[in-house]
């Protein structure tokens, strides 16, 4: 790719190439923290609103109960946060289309309930169950884009008369019972509660994932330099890898103290990773972006709109079964209250808190495990100073709305910067 | 036979929707169409029916509101807790109720309006904030019984068949006058609903009259209806929000105040929704922490959407919340009267839901620019 591009020979190439913010990479260290602080004063606060939520609510929370930050505490808000993080992941899919699926929660239950059906009532194979369970979130999903797209009924609808559908549907399943239990022996229970790296496996997973952090760093360095576009300093590019590893390194020896990372957290981790690589460097992720931005923008230059609608709503539907069967894995059980209407508002809350825009075109992968992280912390905190559930419904909405508040007064100094 | 156009077929689907309901409803169980059990039925779907006029009127300047169903059991706590604690006589306790959620509304239009946050969030922050605040103000035994006589009496009082003929007399009155008026004007098809409601009016009193009499609570809640129609259709606030809702750049620009339009709206939704809260309360006889929970909003939106509020904004009128809130009552009364279990009535509602709004987008949908008015939350 790169061999086809003549690299530029005089200043003003290169400096005609800074105009566009979006292929500009500041030089060196101070050039990089230029960068950033004109990215927020022009209202593109990224997840910085959410990281600073965090350490307020970590702080807070120490403050009233010493216990909150303890080793055992975080390693349990982690194992809670995985199933309403999964499924919010696949609520910021939809909502970069500028889309929304309401059913998400109905979606999750479902699953839960069928793969409990099959492998405890009927005992069927676990991974038979497994494949069951997630297939029909996937194919629900692809059900609602089709219709979205052939019919053109709005996505709010749809989901809607799925969310109300599915909840029925559950009930079908679980039958009179009303609720099954999934015995703690089984995998996958052990996988959601069990199942922790050891101490070995966790460093050396911490070394590998900043090493690889770093080498992609630098092949993107080398790639830029050799097209002739200015790339990031090396320095800039080891000092945060040090970071990384430092903080990533005190983590692990932090939450080693207890039981240290759940298979489960690092399952949600690496999808949020790929995730996120799938939605920066695939075609497809980039198209996703480009139909959220614009629509009929992103058709006029010949995107298949349709597909990328119909692969995100399948994708959505395929996470949130999945946070289903995670629901189920850590619950070990699985009932008529499942995936009800406090999941679906935790996992679209959590979506937005990390920094989605509900007007398509803009947001992470990592929004989703950010925003689950506030939630599922200020969950554990309350639940531990023992408010009742009135309190932290309030809070939940308060902290909602502060986070798109934020995000709003953000987005009215971007459109006066000119980057709307 | 002239041909119906397909914008026709699409308006035509919900009330086919309701004639087939009670079609096989009555075949399978010839007891639905008794006159307790219709008068039962009207009962059943006035608080829904109310709270669904709130949800057409946020749909029609183009917003959502998520929060009717959380509003209308805050209101209605307020209302119980200020009657039965603190010994309010009813009208203040109702009048406070009411104020409650107009102040919700407007803050909520605040925040939509000042801020700039959609709607579909605002609304969804203050869904999980007033189900809070109703746990707070209920208190700790989370349920509040209704004692004052006259806030019993708004759901538990029948009309006298003298009075119910009267209504239905002045009802047909006004339609057959309507009529001739809109004949003479050589306005044909503006008689429709007026025949309608001139035949249907005195039916339902025979029917109500066969059983207990009209039920106070229905005329609340057609005084409701027939109020919001004339404020929506006939007033500058009504034809303003249609504008805002059609095209709400086009109507800052044509001079309406849209900001002001979506606050008075957003409040007044608010209001009606309270109103549902103390009928569903009177109704009950009490407001526990399960009133105006997410179902009662998710089978308003439902009702508002099947009765053919578009979601697009701007078109649907305010009887589309009584056509809606029919065919889901209908359905639920007529599936509890087969034994059949909630499960059933979920997915029905669902299927009927995914029906009525995709004919009627099939319908209007030469009316729309192909993927450039797709909806987005909150818009």
């Amino acid at each position: 790719m790169s061999t086809t591009r003549t690299a530029p020979t005089d200043e003003t190439a290169a400096r005609a190439d800074l105009i566009d913010e979006r292929l500009a990479q500041d030089t060196g260290l101070r050039g990089a923290a230029d960068a950033f602080r004109r990215r927020v004063r022009d209202g593109d606060l990224g997840l910085l609103p959410v990281v600073v939520g965090l350490f307020v609510i970590g702080l807070v929370f120490y403050l009233q109960d010493v216990t909150y930050l303890s080793s055992s505490n975080l390693v349990n808000i982690t194992l809670n946060a995985v199933p309403y993080g999964i499924i919010a992941v696949g609520v910021v899919l939809v909502l970069l289309l500028g889309e929304i699926d309401l059913s998400v929660g109905s979606i999750s239950g479902l699953a839960g309930s069928i793969t409990a059906v099959l492998v405890v009532q009927q005992g069927q194979p676990l991974v038979l169950g497994l494949l069951a369970g997630a297939g029909t979130g996937a194919v629900i999903g692809i059900a609602y884009g089709l219709i979205f797209t052939k019919i053109g009924v709005p996505s709010f609808v749809i989901t809607l008369a799925g969310l109300l559908g599915f909840v029925g549907l559950q009930y079908v399943v679980l039958g009179d019972t009303g609720t099954i239990n999934l015995p703690r022996t089984s995998p996958l229970a052990q996988f959601a509660r069990e199942d922790f790296l050891s101490p070995a496996v966790s460093y050396v997973a911490v070394v590998v994932v900043v090493v690889a952090y770093a080498l992609v760093s630098i092949i993107g360095i080398r790639r830029r330099t050799a097209a002739g576009l200015p790339a990031q300093s090396l320095t800039l590019v080891l000092g945060k890898s040090a970071i990384m590893l430092a903080g990533l390194g005190f983590l692990t020896y932090y939450l080693n103290i207890d039981r240290g990372w759940g298979f489960a957290v690092v399952f949600f981790v690496a999808l949020v990773v790929v995730l996120d690589l799938v939605l920066r460097k695939t075609t497809w992720g980039r198209h996703l972006y480009a139909v959220g931005g614009n629509v009929e923008a992103a058709r006029r230059s010949g995107i298949n709109v349709n597909w990328i609608y119909i692969s995100a709503f399948s994708l959505t539907g395929l996470l949130a079964a999945t946070g289903g069967l995670m629901f189920l894995a850590r619950l070990t059980s699985v009932s008529q209250a499942s995936g009800s209407n406090d999941v679906n508002l935790t996992a679209i809350a959590a979506a937005v808190i990390g920094g989605v825009s509900l007007f398509g075109g803009r947001g992470s992968a990592y929004s989703a495990l950010l925003g689950v992280l506030v939630l599922t912390a200020i969950n554990s905190g309350l639940n531990r100073i023992g408010v009742d559930s009135s309190v932290r419904y309030i809070v939940t909405g308060a902290v909602l709305l502060l986070a798109v508040s934020i995000d709003a007064i953000a987005r009215r100094a971007r459109a006066s910067s000119g980057r709307g | 036979m002239a041909p119906v156009s397909t914008a026709r077929l699409g308006r035509l689907a919900p009330p086919l929707a309701l004639v087939v309901i009670w079609l096989v409803m009555t075949l399978i169980n010839p007891r639905f169409l008794s006159a307790v059990n219709l008068t039962n039925l009207m009962l059943q779907i006035v608080a829904v029916g109310a709270v669904a006029v709130a949800v057409v009127l946020v749909l029609l300047i183009g917003e959502i509101d998520l929060s009717v169903g959380a509003v209308s059991g805050l209101g209605a706590g307020v209302t119980a807790v200020l009657s039965v604690k603190q010994d309010w006589p009813a009208v203040l306790a109702i009048i406070a109720g009411l104020l409650t959620g107009a102040l919700v509304g407007l803050l909520h239009a605040t925040i939509v309006t000042r801020v700039g946050v959609a709607s579909f969030v605002v609304t969804l922050a203050g869904l999980l904030t007033w189900q809070g605040a109703l746990q707070l103000v209920l208190g700790e035994t989370g349920t509040v019984n209704l004692d004052d006589p006259q806030l019993v009496a708004i759901a538990g009082t029948f009309l006298s068949p003298a009075l119910g003929w009267l209504i239905a007399a002045v009802i047909t009155a006004a339609a057959v006058a309507a009529v001739v008026v809109h004949l003479r004007a050589d306005r044909p098809r503006r008689v429709w609903p007026w025949v309608l409601a001139g035949t249907v009016a005195p039916v339902a009193v025979l029917v109500f009259n066969a059983d207990r009499g009209v039920p106070l609570a229905v005329v609340v809640f057609l005084l409701l209806l027939a109020g919001g129609d004339v404020v929506m259709r006939r007033t500058t606030l009504g034809r303003h929000a249609v504008a805002t809702g059609s095209n709400a750049s086009g109507a800052r620009r044509a001079g309406i105040a849209v900001d002001r339009i979506r606050m008075t709206v957003f409040a007044l939704a608010s209001v009606l929704a309270v109103t549902g809260g103390i009928l569903a309360a009177s109704r009950l006889l009490a407001v526990n922490q399960s009133s105006g929970s997410t179902d009662l909003m998710l089978t308003a939106v439902a009702a508002a959407a099947i009765g053919g509020a578009s979601l697009f904004g701007g078109r649907g009128t305010v009887w589309s919340a009584l056509l809606g809130a029919l065919v889901v009552g209908s359905l639920a009364n007529g599936l509890d009267l087969l034994g059949a279990s909630s499960a059933i009535r979920l997915i029905a509602t669902g299927v009927v839901l995914a029906l009525a709004v995709g004919l009627d987008t099939v319908a209007h949908r030469a009316e729309r620019q192909p993927f450039t008015e797709h909806s987005r939350p909150g818009r």
